[in-house]
């Protein structure tokens, strides 16, 4: 017990002198948190559009202030069709309307079909998706006044279709609910995964570690010893981003706070044995670096991050169970926005356990004995 | 018993084979040498002694126990040092030796009074708290001697103490292991530096992983050596080598080797006296001054070269 902390000191001395690394550590998950949250919090607004106007009528106007009614768009005025192709090609615009010469006649023949065309740059998916979204609610309202008056009604007799959205979970469907726990489980994973990997190979890099391996350390006092730390700092990174997310950020936290606390110390573990495995295969730090880069992008595909999991192909699907991240994160949205409990995130428990347990098992014994 | 015992000790990586059955005892209190050049199977040799690698085959007990098997029980009566790598350069002069301490188990009392010993054998009183990254290679070396001894191990084992040390902490090194002997420690130490070879009770030569001698000093010296060593100390050193090696290749002098000693030449034959004259003369014809000539003790250098060849 004392050789494990006589370690432990050593190691807090090392990173009080090499102070960028915990700083690192516990400010660089911390400020990519805050930028996530901050970035995907905010809604979309002033994509730049441009209007051709062929028509030039009243009907048109009323069309363009609809748009700009709608907050999303900044009217960057109106131009020809050359002109909205070179501004789409350099990127000045992300959307373009386009009204037909024929508009406002088309409009009041109840036997025509008003059109609209609008030009979206596809290259950048979700300004485009926003700007579809509010350019199908003018649309939806245009048609829907269009109707009443074809009936020839007063506006307050006309009922049409009522189709009523309820969102659970997230009511406002804001990105910032999705990204940020997502981010914040990463980031968890990020930071145990590298400090880990750095453990033994900054000795084996500085040439210490054969002098650690000749004292009467046990390889389990030295682990311990390394490892330590590690949670240590990583905890305290995870405590302070939760107290971000939650009083900074606003977000809800519906379910167990201490469940949260237990699974995240439980998953901490787990990410800590694959570090520890990457940190004796690994011959320098640039080598662990480039490692902890390729396990975490990994793992990064079967967190629902980036793509949803449940869209992938079958084999890949089952392949996620197998990635502890998977798991992590649907216990830590379930906990944060659903309210879950034990009765329902069971399964990924179970499963979170179960990979702990190998992993654990496995990584112990590879790393004791290259230790040996 | 011995406290180090290597019997038939051989490893391979592969096809290669860096040591080949090598069998060795150093003995309790005793400077043990171990000399060769680099890549001659050395640190392979002693990692196998500290319990760090596994042997192809033989074996190594220390003090009695299995090197690889009982390392638990041998590492605490044994310390280890090397030049380069014992201390943690970002951690001050007490810092390192606490640790070093508290690795080792020493309670709070006997701690203190280690440390303040090691110290005093380092010369470090008063730079407790300088960073060991700042120190020069004389002082880091004693510190690193003084951590290895902190908790008053058996054995010492020493890779290469003393590679890239300036020649006087070279010697106030040396003085500590006498004196870490007189107090009843074996010393086990490996290195490259002859001059070193000649302070060791004992020592061991290996070459390509063979030990191609073992023994005292003097005793190597009397077994291994063929002939008599000339020391000549001529006007043109380099010109003096030239043409004494010419004159053995082309048989006109008996001579095993012609060796460049700074200003010196050694020259290895039989019966040295006998040839006196006709190595003054060669060296005159060539219009070589010469200014003393003498048969000398030979230096475990001279020993070695003569082996090699």
């Amino acid at each position: 017990m004392s050789r494990i902390l006589a370690l432990t000191r050593k190691e807090f001395i090392h990173l009080r002198n090499d102070w960028w690394l915990p700083a690192f550590m516990l400010l660089g998950g911390l400020m990519e948190l805050v930028m996530v949250a901050w970035v995907t919090s905010r809604p979309i607004t002033n994509l730049p559009i441009l209007v051709v106007d062929y028509d030039r009528s009243a009907a048109s106007r009323e069309v363009v202030t609809a748009l700009e009614n709608t907050g999303t768009f900044d009217l960057r005025g109106y131009a020809d069709e050359t002109a909205v192709k070179d501004a789409i090609v350099r990127g000045d615009i992300n959307a373009a309307v386009v009204i037909p010469p024929d508009f406002s006649e088309q409009m009041v023949n109840p036997q025509d079909r008003p059109q609209l065309a609008v030009i979206l740059n596809g290259a950048e998916s979700i300004p485009a998706t926003e700007a579809l979204r509010s350019v199908q609610g003018v649309a939806y309202n245009l048609n829907t006044a269009l109707v009443v008056e074809r009936l020839h009604l007063p506006p307050e007799q006309f009922a049409g279709f009522d189709f009523s959205l309820r969102v659970w979970f997230n009511e406002a469907l804001k990105d910032a609910f999705y990204t940020v726990p997502a981010e914040f489980g990463l980031m968890l994973e990020f930071v145990v995964l590298l400090f880990a990997a750095l453990a033994f190979t900054r000795e084996r890099e500085l040439g210490t570690l054969e002098q650690l391996l000749v004292m009467p350390f046990s390889s389990l006092e030295l682990i311990l010893g390394k490892a330590i730390p590690v949670l240590a700092i990583a905890y305290s990174d995870f405590l302070l981003m939760l107290i971000l997310i939650r009083y900074v950020f606003h977000l809800p936290l519906r379910g167990s706070l201490a469940l949260l606390l237990v699974v995240a110390f439980g998953y901490m573990l787990v990410e800590l044995g694959k570090g520890m495995v990457i940190s004796v295969v690994s011959h320098t730090q640039h080598q662990a670096f480039l490692l902890v880069m390729l396990v975490g992008m990994t793992d990064f595909m079967f967190t629902g991050y980036a793509a949803p999991v449940e869209g992938m192909p079958v084999a890949l699907q089952w392949l996620a169970n197998l990635v502890p991240a998977h798991h992590w994160l649907t216990i830590l949205r379930g906990v944060l926005l659903k309210g879950a409990g034990i009765s329902v995130l069971w399964p990924n428990l179970l499963g979170l356990l179960v990979l702990g347990i190998i992993i654990l098992t496995f990584s112990l014994r590879f790393v004791r004995r290259a230790l040996d | 018993m011995n406290p180090v015992i290597v019997s038939s000790l051989t490893k391979r990586f592969g096809d290669f084979t860096a040591v080949d059955d090598i069998s060795f005892e150093v003995r309790r209190g005793e400077i043990f040498g171990f000399l060769g050049p680099n890549g001659a199977g050395k640190t392979t040799t002693i990692r196998m002694i500290l319990g760090l690698l596994a042997p192809t085959a033989g074996s190594v007990r220390v003090l009695g126990m299995d090197a690889r098997r009982e390392t638990a029980k041998i590492r605490p009566r044994t310390g280890y040092m090397s030049q380069r790598f014992s201390l943690y350069n970002d951690l001050t002069v007490i810092q390192n030796l606490r640790f070093y301490g508290a690795a080792y188990g020493l309670g709070n009392a006997q701690l203190q009074e280690r440390i303040r010993a090691a110290l005093q054998l380092a010369d470090l009183e008063g730079r407790e708290h300088l960073k060991t990254g700042e120190l020069s290679g004389g002082w880091r070396q004693r510190l690193a001697l003084g951590a290895a001894i902190l908790h008053e191990p058996e054995i010492i084992f020493l890779d290469e103490p003393t590679a890239g040390v300036d020649p006087l902490s070279r010697r106030t090194f040396w003085d500590l292991l006498y004196r870490l002997v007189e107090e009843g420690v074996t010393v086990f130490v490996t290195t490259h530096y002859m001059d070193e070879a000649e302070h060791c009770h004992r020592l061991a030569f290996i070459r390509r992983g063979q030990i191609i001698a073992l023994g005292a000093p003097s005793e190597i010296k009397r077994h291994k050596m063929r002939g008599e060593v000339l020391e000549i100390a001529p006007e043109n050193a380099a010109r003096a080598v030239e043409v004494l090696r010419t004159a053995r290749l082309e048989g006109a002098l008996p001579l095993e080797s012609v060796e460049l000693y700074g200003a010196l030449v050694h020259v290895i034959l039989p019966e040295a006296r006998k040839h006196r004259k006709d190595i003054l003369r060669t060296l005159q014809n060539a219009h070589i001054r010469v200014h003393n000539m003498d048969v000398i003790e030979p230096s475990l250098e001279d020993v070695f070269i003569a082996a090699m060849q």
